[in-house]
Parts: C-alpha cells; structure tokens; sequence
C-alpha cells in the first residue's frame, strides 16, 4: 500500500514537469498553428541559465532565499527571452510556409541551443550539478516517504499552471492572445496588434519551459545539455493526447504519460526497459480512439 | 480532367509550349544545354565527394551554390528541364551515361563510391517519402525505421540457419516487411491529420528504436553482423575487373543502388503524370472537397503509404548489406528527421530536387569532419539558414500542366 | 593527386625560409583518431581526442624522432554506420599510416572488418566488448583498454570479501551496459551473491523514480551500477532523494572527476569502483601526464579513457619509429607488444591483440576524490562501507 503512494507521488512529480511542457506546445499551437520543437532546448536553457545565476548569487553570500529568486527569474526570464527571439526572428517570417517547414527549422533551432550549451558552456558536455536550494529530507506519511522538496515543487508547479490559466482567460493581453487564436485576420483589424502579442504569447509558453527547467533542477539536483530532447517528445506527446489548443488537455496529457511509465515499471519491473515503448504503444493507441485529442479542440475543421 | 496524355515531363512552364517557328532549334539548344548542365553537375558530383582538403572542399561547395544561384537567376533550371522534356529518352541515356561516368572517374576510390550508395540510398528513401509528404500529404516522421525494418530483415534471413533465400530476394522481402510493420500505423494515420498524425509515426519512430535496443533476439544495442551481397554467384565484397581497369567492390553497391534509385524515380514519376498522382493530390490539398468529389481517402492514403515504405525497406536491406552491420543506434528520430529535411530541402513534391538534397545532406556533415565536435552545429545553422532563405527549396515543385505541348 | 603537388610546393618554400633545417626536414606520417566528439558520449570522445593530441605534441617535439606525425581527427557519433563510413575513409586513404579508434563497442565491433580489410593496423583506445578482440582473429586489430570481464570478476570478489549479500543490478541499455550486467550477474551468482533484481533504462532517461522505488521495495545491501557518468549521476542523486540506503558499485562507466563533481563530494562519498588501470599518479611518467595535460591548455578533462588513448597513440608512434610508415610493417611490429611500459601498466598484447595485463584496481570516494582502496581510510578501518 505504501508503495503505491509513493509511485503516485513519484508520478505527479513527473507529471507536472511533463504538463509544464505540454502546456507550451498547445499555447503556441493555440496561437500560431505549429509546433515548436525547441521547445525542450528552451528549458534546457533555462536550466542552465538558473544554474549561473544560483551559483553567482551564492558565491555573492546572499541567503538561500535570494538564490532561489534568483534562479527562478533567470530561467524564466532567458527563457522567455528566447523564445520570444525565435519566434520574432524566425517563425514569424516563415509563418505562411509549409507547417512541415517550420517544424523541421524548430528542431534545428533546438538543435543549435543544445550544441551550444554543450559546446561553450564551460565543461558543457558533462552533466552538472545543481545546488540543492530546497529543505532536505521529508517525512514518511503512512508509509510514504514524501520529499519536502518535492512537495514544494509540485505545489510550486501548479500555481504557475493557475497563473498562466489566469493570464489566458482574465487579462487584455489573454484576450488578445485569444483573439489571434480565434482569427488571425479578424483580430488584426480589431486592432490587435499581431507581431507584438505573438512573440509576447511564445515568450508566456516560453517561460514555463523554463520554470519547468528549475524544477527538474530542483528535484533531479542535475542538468545536462541533452535533457530538453526526449522531454521535448514527450511534452508534444502529452499536448496531442490532452487535444492541441487545450490547456487543460495539455496537463491532462502530462500526468496521464507520467502515470503510464510509473504503471509499467510498478507492475512489471523486469520490462522496466519497455517503458517507453508501452507508453508510446499507449498514446498512438489513444489519438486513433480520439483522434483530435481526449479533450477536443473547439472548431477542428474549418472548410 | 483525367485525360490521358504523351508527355513524359510534367514540368514544363508556360514559357515552352511551342509557338509557331523556331522549335526544333530551340529545342536543339535546350538539349545541348541540358547535356551541358549534367556534365557539370556529374563532374562537380565526382570532385566534390573526391576531395578532401577542407580549403578545396570549402571554395568547391561555395562555387556551386553560386552556379545553382546564378543557374536559377538566369533561367538556366527552365532551360534544362525544357531541354529533358524536348528528348525525353536522349534525356534518360545522357543521365545514365553521366552517372556510369562518374562511377569510372570515381572507381579506386571506396571512400567516395560509399558515400555515393549512401546518397542514392537516402534518395530512394526521400523518393518513398516524397510519395508520401509530397503527394499524399502524409506525415511521415518515421523513415528511419522503415529503413530498419528492411534492414533487420535481411539480418534476420541472414542467420536463419537452412534457409538460403536470394539476396535479390530478401531485397524484395525487406520493402514487403516493411509495409507489414507500417500497416499497425494505418488505422492510426487514417484517423488522424495534421500534427496529430505527425505524433504517431513520430511515436512510432522513437518507440521502434526503444524496442530494438531492449529486444534481445534482433541483437539488442550491440548489432548483427551481416554478409554482403551475393547475385547470381557475383559476391559484392570482390573488386571488379572490367575493361582493363579495377573498380572498388563499391561499385557493384552504387550500381545496385542506381538502379533501385532510377526506379523509384520513374515509378514517382509515373504517379506524377497519371491519374493517381491528381487523386493524390486532391487528397493532399483538401480531404472534405475530395471526399465531396467520390474520392476515396483511405485507398489512397494506404497507396501511397503503402509505396513509401516498399522503397524505404527495399532500400534498408542495401544498406545493411552493404555496411555489413546493423544496430539500433542508425535508425533514430534523427535519422528520419534528417530524411525528412531532404524532401525539404529539395522542394516538397518535386522528385529531382530530392536528388542533389540528399548529396548535401549527406555529404555535408562527411566533409565538415575537420571542424570535428562544432559540425553538428554547422550543420543545423546552414539549415536554418537554407529554410529562412529558400522555403521553397532547391527546386520548387511546379504546377502541374496536364497537356504538355499542347493547350489543355 | 593535387594535394600532394601542392603539399610538396608548400615543403619548398617552407624548407627554402628556413634553410639551416633543410636538411633535417622530417617526412609527415598520419595517424588518425576516431571516437565520438558528438552526441551523447562526447565528453569520452573529446577528453581522448585531446590526450592523443598531446601524445603527438610531445612526440614531435623530440628532435631525436625520425618522422613529423600529423593526428587527423573523426567523428563516429557513436554509430555504426557513420562508423564504417570514416574507417573506410582512412582505409582508402593511403596516406594514413595507422588508426586509434572506438568508444563505442557497437561501432567497433561494426568497423573491425573494415579494418581487416584495408588492412589498416589500428589500437582500439576504449571499447571494452570481448567481441571486438575475440570474434576474429585479424592481425590489424589490436586493444589497449581492458575487455570488461576483469573488471566485474574483481569486483564481485570484492564484495564477497566484504560481506555483501544483496544485490540489484541497475544498467543501462545499451551494449555497455547490457554486458556490464551480464558478467555482474556471471560473477555474483558464482560468489554466492543474491540477485533481487535486474533493472535496464534508457542512457538519457531523466527521472529514475519508479525504478528507485521498487528497488527500495526489494531493500538490497548493494546497487549494481552498469553505465556511464550522465546516468550514474542521476542514480546516485536520486537514490538520496528517495532516500535509498544502499552500497553503490561502479566499474570503468563512472570513473573520473566528471561523477564526483556532478553529484558532490558527500553523496559521491564511499562509492566503489572497479577500473583497469591504477591511478596516474602511482604510475611512471603518470604524473607528467596529467600535467602536461594541463601545460596544453586543453578546455575539456581527459576522462578516464584519456590516458588510453594517449598511450595507444604513443605505441602506434613508437612502432612507426621503428619500422617505418607502412601499414604492414606496423601490423607486424603491433604483433610483438610484450611488457611494453606505459602510464596504466606494462602492455603485452596476445594472439588476438587483446593487451592481457590490465591492472584492474579497486577505487573508493574518500572525500571527494578517488582513492586507491588499499590507501583509503575505508580499507583501514577508520571508515566503513554502508551495512558494514
């Protein structure tokens, strides 16, 4: 019984870093029409760039408190940065070229920050380690062994959720987000100004990339230059399963993946190694029962 | 609409269509510049994969792209298909003879003769996918592993103890192993579009390596070993000796893979110009109009599916064959991502234009060896740079003209 | 052809500035290196490619030395394919004298053919399956790092010596790993070990809870670790964070500075490992190795496959040396490598050019570095091993 508490515990973590990323993917989705794939190599940047700044800030002597804040706002600020950089520099003026097009240019994208951080972040191609900045140890509950840590973290994790749900859906900027969503030409002249919100609406999908970026800093204590790739592939995963556009579905997606690995290693330790495949055997299996996704974009046609 | 017509080349601008004096001159010099043009580009093939020194190499690639550049500013390109389309089997001979050319000039050399199979091996696979992307308009971010299912399978008959099939054969089982593993997709990519159906042959993909690397039968991480080819009692692995000159055991490889190349080009080809090819075309364009029309969507996603995977399994047995070596580790996400970005690269749909991608997608990387740990980087810098500044890509797909020579 | 024009013309005009070394003018002979510089295993790759370098550096800068050597570099990718690729490359190319190549055994053992049948002597610097020496029995192949059965055969003794009884066996999935496992698994159940489980997972998986979990079901003395430094790191840290409390056992994977400082000195502490060579510092000319090394100014570390390579470069050098730049000379002279000194121990090579003699060392983390476990404060007492 104390074991099943602790997979479920174990599968939150993962999910919410999983819904994190999700969450990106079917905001730009949402706004522009593509998948940006550096999506993960944007976290990964953050991460590093968290890294610097907490490192910096204990080497100034300042209290732990302050590293945090400081590693929080690099990450998502260069993050944001970032993304908002690609978006303005390279996705807009490519947006009316083939979708397939602009997907392979976001891999390459990724690819480029990725090589990057290996090649010139001093001793990039090692793992590094990240300060834990947290509370250590934790409290067994029940039998559960619950990380303060990784209490905090998932707490933490939601409440961006909640703060981005919010933007969306109760500011002018959401509104306007929205109304690029809805329809582009419309929006235009209604005043919206396109090439302010779009890179604005990639630096909000950006930014929680990053975050997710220091919490898996945070929980993991490590960060390497490859860690953005299969994180990347299976954020898109979650957001196609959860149905693009769709915030909740993105976070859906997240834990549902999440609890998919921890269900196949719990039960069958032994195929520990067929995880992935049974999870990837798993989202194929549910997209062609729901083929726009568990819950459905709004208007997935338009003749 | 479906009219049946002669022309063997459909892309033939407006600009051709014969006026009233004058043709056959001017047909004469589109032809000579259409030789002209191949002979460039087969001895600019040759030096280009021969060189080595990074400096040759680096003005040799520069030239080119000004030729392309200034080839395609001067309507040079419109010339040279004007000049195929004018001789249409002249036009097949002068490429044959340009490439058994390149194979003499090239024939000590097994370095170079390697990365030329390689090039015609990925060329056939981005042909696949060019029926594919281009024609069906379906995702395919999964290449790779069709080639690996080729690939395993000539493994697998390889070890098969008692059992002594043909290599030409299990070539022919590779591509037919191939469309059996693909098949589990189709349901999937029938009932999904767009990046939904990116998602599951991307899935698929990653997952088909994850159960490669775990599966203990099919040599697990490490690999299997394989023999080379055997056709007619001809063993591939020995040099040829034919009119008084050797040619490297490779060049049975690039002539294997030249002939599997030219006919998954005449068979693209041959779907442009028929009646298919617009039924692909229709569904690609707009599924609902289609369906409205009486068109049945799932037959021909499953066609032109179905051929894809034929030519990337077919072409996967070569290659294993050829390496001598198969393992999990050749058939990743990047992998197909880096086929996928020569159907790009050379202009979706357009099925020349997959062939002088994929020599610079897969010599590119080969020749930036000596700026070592940075040439993946490079690499993926150029293509940005190749997508920001020519979304079209190489050679651009052009509007189908349905009647050629004649006002349709 | 043209190159050879030229690089003549640029010997000229070299020779005709710098007239009083004409006559010393040294021929240029080409060894080439191939290991991963991208990709996942790149550190290994890159710390090699820069100890070869300084093995060529410090080579040629002895005047005494009858030819220049030239070190031309390779990426693998860790891929068998790209892997026959460049070997075929070097093979074809006359003018490359002799090859160091491989991390990764699945391209080894992809490329020996190719090397047998361009007849290109070569010294593999660190893939460790038996398969690569032992399925053929080529003359041009030959392998200075040990085949990782020692290291599992010593290391399983040792935990028998120390008492252990409990095992789970934690791998990666790749060959590496998967053969780690299997002669961990060989060795354990010949000393009377118990195996409570055998766990396999991808080399790039980021989070380990659902393994760690049910390893902290199953309650082991000790934690079988089969892979390399990224993944060990996240096993050794996450292992703390579920709060596991378990001897770790490493091997050659998670040798060198790169574990310890990814996952700090306090959890790193007491992990043992099993390497196939003694620390540089006991070794002659070890220590003028690793300054040198520093003396290069080289960004990365050598890793703990730097000083192989290093030393495979140097014998390849010294053979050349003595027979001259042809290929089958150099084969030949590869055939009799018998106690020939080096900074990881005497090298002799056997029938299949398997070097025999590896010194497999035990190595503890007494704080925050790597000890020799004789010298450790854990041998002596002072300090104990978890469960002890």
């Amino acid at each position: 019984m104390s074991a099943i508490g602790q997979y479920v515990l174990n599968g939150l973590m993962q999910g919410t870093i999983y819904g994190l990323v999700a969450m990106g993917f079917t905001i730009f989705f949402g706004v522009m029409n593509v998948i940006k794939f550096s999506h993960g190599d944007v976290m990964t940047f953050g991460a590093f760039g968290a890294l610097v700044a907490a490192t910096a800030a204990a080497a100034a002597g300042l209290p732990t408190g302050v590293q945090i804040l400081a590693a929080v706002s690099t990450a998502v600020g260069l993050a944001a940065l970032l993304g908002a950089g690609i978006s303005r520099l390279l996705i807009l003026p490519l947006r009316s070229a083939p979708p397939l097009n602009l997907l392979l240019m976001t891999m390459m994208v990724g690819t480029v920050i990725r090589e990057a951080i290996r090649l010139f972040f001093p001793n990039g191609t090692n793992s590094q380690r990240f300060p834990a900045l947290l509370p250590p140890g934790g409290a067994t509950v029940g039998g559960v062994f619950v990380r303060y840590d990784g209490l905090i973290l998932i707490v933490a994790g939601l409440l961006i959720i909640a703060v981005v749900h919010h933007i969306i859906n109760r500011t002018r900027f959401g509104l306007a987000m929205r109304a690029v969503a809805e329809d582009q030409e419309t929006a235009r002249t209604m005043g919206v100004n396109f090439f302010r919100v779009v890179p604005l609406t990639f630096a909000l999908g950006s930014a929680t990339a990053g975050f997710a970026g220091v919490i898996s800093g945070l929980y993991y204590s490590e960060i390497n230059y490859g860690m953005g790739l299969l994180i990347a592939v299976i954020g898109f995963s979650a957001a196609i399963v959860g149905g693009l556009g769709n915030l909740w579905g993105a976070i859906l997606g997240g834990y549902l993946f999440a609890g998919l690995q921890t269900v196949v290693v719990a039960t069958l330790p032994t195929f520990s190694e067929y995880k992935n495949v049974v999870a990837f055997v798993a989202v194929i299996a549910l997209i062609t029962w729901r083929p726009t996704g568990l819950l459905a974009e709004r208007a997935s046609e338009r003749v | 609409m479906l009219t049946r017509h002669r022309s063997t080349q459909d892309e033939v601008p407006r600009d051709a269509l014969p006026m009233v004096a004058g043709v056959s001159a001017r047909r004469a010099s589109d032809f000579a510049i259409f030789a002209v043009v191949v002979a460039a580009c087969a001895g600019a093939v040759a030096f280009l994969v021969h060189a080595e020194d990074q400096r040759v190499v680096l003005s040799a690639l520069v030239a080119c792209g000004m030729a392309w550049f200034a080839a395609a500013r001067f309507r040079v390109i419109a010339a040279v298909e004007r000049g195929a389309a004018g001789h249409p089997w002249l036009a097949r001979l002068v490429l044959v003879a340009a490439c058994l050319a390149v194979i003499v000039v090239l024939r000590e050399d097994n370095f170079g003769l390697l990365m030329l199979a390689t090039v015609l091996i990925y060329a056939t696979v981005c042909l696949g996918l060019t029926i594919q992307l281009g024609y069906a308009g379906l995702s395919n971010f999964c290449a790779a592993a069709f080639l690996g299912c080729g690939g395993y399978t000539a493994a697998a008959l390889g070890r098969a103890e008692g059992i002594a099939i043909p290599d030409l054969v299990v070539i022919l089982l590779g591509g037919g192993v191939a469309v059996a593993i693909g098949s589990l997709l189709v349901l999937p990519l029938l009932r999904t579009r767009g990046h939904y159906a990116a998602l599951t042959t991307l899935a698929f993909g990653v997952m088909f390596n994850v159960f490669l690397d775990a599966n203990e039968l099919l040599g697990g991480p490490q690999g299997l070993k394989l023999a080379p080819i055997t056709v007619f009692g001809w063993d591939f692995s020995n040099d040829l000796d034919l009119f008084g000159m050797t040619f490297s055991f490779y060049a049975n490889y690039v002539m294997l893979c030249l002939a599997l190349t030219a006919v998954a080009l005449a068979l693209v080809g041959l779907l442009d110009r028929s009646w298919i090819g617009i039924r692909l075309d229709a569904v690609r364009l707009d599924e609902v109009a289609a369906q409205v029309f009486g068109l049945r969507i799932a037959r021909w996603k499953i066609l032109a599916f179905t051929l894809g995977n034929v030519l990337a399994g077919m072409a996967g047995a070569i290659y294993a064959k050829m390496t001598g070596f198969i393992a999990p580790n050749n058939f990743t996400l990047g992998d197909s991502l880096m086929m996928v970005s020569i159907v790009i690269l050379g202009g979706i749909g357009n099925r020349w234009g997959v062939l002088p991608a994929a020599l610079i997608v897969v010599l590119l990387p080969e020749k930036l060896q000596f700026i070592q740990e940075y040439r993946l980087l490079l690499f993926a810098v150029l293509v940005i740079l190749v997508l920001v500044l020519s979304p079209g890509g190489l050679l651009p797909r052009r509007t189908r003209t349905l009647v050629a020579g004649r006002q349709a | 052809m043209g190159r050879i024009t030229r690089r003549c013309l640029a010997g000229v005009v070299a020779g005709a500035l710098l007239i009083p070394g004409w006559a010393e003018a040294k021929d240029t002979v080409k060894i080439a290196f191939v290991g991963p510089l991208t990709g996942p295993n790149s550190p290994h790759g890159i710390g090699a490619r820069n100890s070869a370098e300084l093995a060529v550096k410090l080579f040629n800068a002895d005047p005494a030395h009858r030819y220049q050597y030239e070190l031309v570099v390779l990426d693998d990718e860790c891929k068998p394919n790209v892997g026959v690729q460049v070997v075929t490359k070097l093979g074809s190319d006359r003018s490359i004298a002799a090859a160091v190549p491989h991390y990764c055994s699945a391209t080894a053992i992809a490329t020996v053919d190719v090397f047998h049948r361009f007849k290109l002597p070569m010294v593999v610097w660190a893939a460790v399956l038996p398969e690569i020496t032992y399925a053929n029995k080529y003359a041009e192949i030959h392998r200075v790092s040990g085949i990782l059965i020692g290291q599992n055969r010593v290391g399983a003794q040792f935990m028998k010596e120390q008492g252990y009884k409990t095992f789970v066996s934690f791998a990666d999935s790749t060959d590496y790993g998967k053969s780690m496992n299997k002669y961990f698994t060989e060795f354990t159940n010949e000393n009377g070990g118990k195996i409570l489980g055998n766990f396999a997972v991808a080399p790039d998986q980021q989070d380990l809870s659902a393994e760690l979990t049910k390893i902290k079901e199953l309650n082991p003395e000790v934690i079988y670790f089969g892979g390399l430094t990224p993944l060990g790191t996240r096993l050794r840290t996450q292992m703390d964070k579920l709060g596991i409390k378990a001897q770790l056992e490493g091997n050659s994977g998670i040798m060198g500075d790169a574990f310890i400082n990814a996952v700090g000195p306090d959890l790193a502490e007491g992990t043992v490992t099993f390497f196939d060579s003694p620390p540089l510092s006991k070794m002659p000319g070890g220590a003028a190795f690793t300054e040198n090394y520093k003396a290069a100014g080289f960004r990365e570390p050598p890793e703990a496959y730097g000083p192989f390579a290093y030393i495979a470069t140097h014998l390849l050098m010294q053979k050349i040396e003595a027979v001259g730049p042809e290929r089958a000379k150099i084969t030949a002279a590869l055939g009799d490598v018998k106690d020939v000194p080096s900074i990881v121990g005497p090298i002799t090579f056997d029938d299949h050019g398997q070097n025999i003699t590896p010194l497999t060392t035990k190595y503890v983390v007494q704080d925050g570095k790597w000890l020799l476990w004789e010298d450790s404060e854990y041998a002596s007492g002072k300090r104990k091993l978890l469960h002890r």
